[in-house]
């Protein structure tokens, strides 16, 4: 059994569906990336492990469904989500911000607060600082950092490098794999950049008009002669 | 001129006390609550209820006002509001048809003749040449301390923060495990309470009648409109320029004038600067 199991997953925005029985099984301490070009699906996969979309299927973690469960209780269950446009409080400082991330976890608080800040010593420069007022680059910190407030078992970062210029990338990602690193936190993102996304991933799945394309380790995929025009640029 | 100011700063407080709770439900739920009024008005009578034919003491008086108000904040979110989630027009025009069902039901039960609710502490001070009521300087001093301490609750607590973060982005506050739906359930039940309490102090510098809900409802809209949504600072200036502008033209042109420039002030604002002296843009 897998830790994270997504089974015959449909999402649906009114009549439109928007995924179409999806199959993926990420294991414990893995980074996993979904890729797929604009309108693929992407965000839509993440806000229904989240909660947010109305799917048929399931999806299980550590075996208990998460399916139907409301967004606080799939936060509670331990997962954590930096969204594609971050959704911060403009009006609240990086570090009201990140408490609102602690809603749910109160008693860890000061515990993560204080690894938020160990991994973006930045946010910790910039505690009283207003999001609205902040750089992309920084917001993505908040983002990720209010996700781990929340005490999470797996994170969900939907597109993590987008609008970011290339240091920024290679900083997030190099946090990303921090994280994975040190605490073995299982990671699910996603992305457009096939070869940003294998850089970081073990496994990649490929998504195309909501559909799974096809799934594999970075060998395997990279080996793909049709994959490679569609997603490499080689 | 020395009367003018302390009356303008003692109605000020209150003012900016009527308005909290109404600019609370604009500002996380997005609503009009125009039944805001009718909160004081139920705020008012039962403290009248309570203390002037029960003749409990006016802290139990206060105490049952803001339990009323909290919990018909809170029957309204669940059975209007959330119902009529998402359609604005369709639940401002049922929030002001629940004031005028509240305004016949207070006929019904207390008769429509108005009544003049005893001062909560009796007694004038004299100070220069002017003299206040104790009833206002308590109303005055207790709004500042309700007010202090709301914003103490909402920079500082998980609640208060989380209030802020629905305001802000629902999205993002459902991704941090805050439950939208019980936020809003609680911003109503306070906004409930706040607004009964208020109206105790309204009714005991005025009186109480069964259309009194109208007069402190223009002073909440004022006070959203002109200070624009989600600064608390913005409505408190709000509140004093509107308190101000009030004593000044009752006492130095006619009483009838009441209220009279603080809708000409809406109008203006409303055409010159729709999103508020204070505010924000929209999210
Ligand atoms: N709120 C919504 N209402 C209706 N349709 C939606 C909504 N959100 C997304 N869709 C549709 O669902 C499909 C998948 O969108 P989604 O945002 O998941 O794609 P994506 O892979 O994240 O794209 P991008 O790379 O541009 O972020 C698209 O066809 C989109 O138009
Ligand atoms: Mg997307």
């Amino acid at each position: 059994m897998a830790f994270l199991e997504i089974e015959g997953l449909s999402a649906y925005y009114g009549k439109a569906r928007a995924l179409h029985n999806v199959d993926i099984a990420v294991e414990k301490g893995e980074i996993v990336a979904v890729v797929g070009a604009n309108g693929a699906g992407k965000s839509t996969l993440l806000d229904s492990i989240m909660g947010l979309t109305a799917i048929k299927g399931d999806i299980r973690l550590g075996g208990e469904s998460l399916a139907g469960l409301s967004s606080r209780a799939i936060v509670e269950q331990g997962v954590g989500y930096a969204p594609e446009r971050f959704n911060l409080f403009p009006y609240m400082s990086v570090f009201d911000n990140l408490m609102v991330g602690a809603f749910t976890a109160r008693d860890e608080a000061d515990r993560n607060l204080q690894h938020v800040f160990d991994l973006f010593p930045r946010l910790a420069e910039r505690r009283s600082q207003e999001t609205y007022t902040q750089s992309g680059g920084e917001r993505q910190m908040v983002s990720l950092g209010r996700a781990l407030m929340t005490g999470p078992r797996l994170l969900l970062v939907d597109e993590p490098t987008i609008g970011l210029a290339p240091k920024v990338c290679h900083d997030i990602a190099e946090s990303l794999r921090r994280l994975n690193g040190e605490t073995g936190l299982t990671i699910v993102i996603t992305e457009q950049n096939a070869n940003f996304a294998m850089s970081l991933a073990s496994h990649l799945h490929i998504l195309e008009t909501g559909e799974l394309k096809m799934s594999g380790t970075a060998d395997e995929l990279g080996s793909d002669e049709e994959l490679n025009k569609a997603y490499f640029g080689h | 001129m020395s009367q003018i100011i302390i009356q303008g700063l003692l109605l000020s407080g209150l003012y900016a006390l009527i308005a909290v709770g109404f600019t609370l439900i604009f500002s996380i739920g997005r609503v009009l609550n125009l039944a805001y009024g009718a909160y004081l008005m139920i705020g008012g009578y039962v403290y009248y209820h309570f203390t002037q034919v029960l003749g409990l003491p006016q802290i139990a008086g206060i105490l049952m006002a803001a339990i009323f108000g909290c919990v018909i904040g809170i029957l309204k979110y669940r059975l209007i509001v959330k119902t009529l989630k998402g359609d604005h027009v369709a639940v401002e025009i049922s929030t002001l048809i629940l004031a005028v069902v509240i305004q016949a039901g207070i006929v019904l039960v207390f008769n429509d003749s108005s009544k003049i609710l005893h001062p909560i502490v009796p007694g004038v001070w004299r100070i220069g040449g002017a003299t206040v009521t104790f009833n206002i300087l308590t109303a005055a001093l207790a709004s500042w301390a309700i007010l202090i301490g709301l914003y103490l609750f909402v920079r500082n607590t998980h609640i208060g923060r989380a209030m802020q973060a629905v305001s802000m982005d629902v999205k993002g506050a459902a991704i941090s495990g805050v439950d939208p739906d019980r936020i809003n359930l609680i911003t109503w039940g306070i906004s409930g309470a706040l607004g009964a309490v208020a109206g105790v102090f309204f009714a005991s510098y005025t009186q109480l009648s069964p259309s009194m809900w109208v007069a402190p409802l223009i002073i909440a809209v004022a006070v959203v409109i002109v200070g624009g949504i989600g600064s608390i600072i913005g409505s408190l200036i709000v509140a004093h320029i509107i308190g101000f502008m009030e004593i000044i033209s009752t006492t130095l042109i006619a009483a009838e004038l009441r209220g009279v420039f603080t809708m000409l002030l809406i109008i203006g604002v409303l055409v010159m600067r729709p999103r508020g002296l204070f505010g924000r843009e929209e999210l």
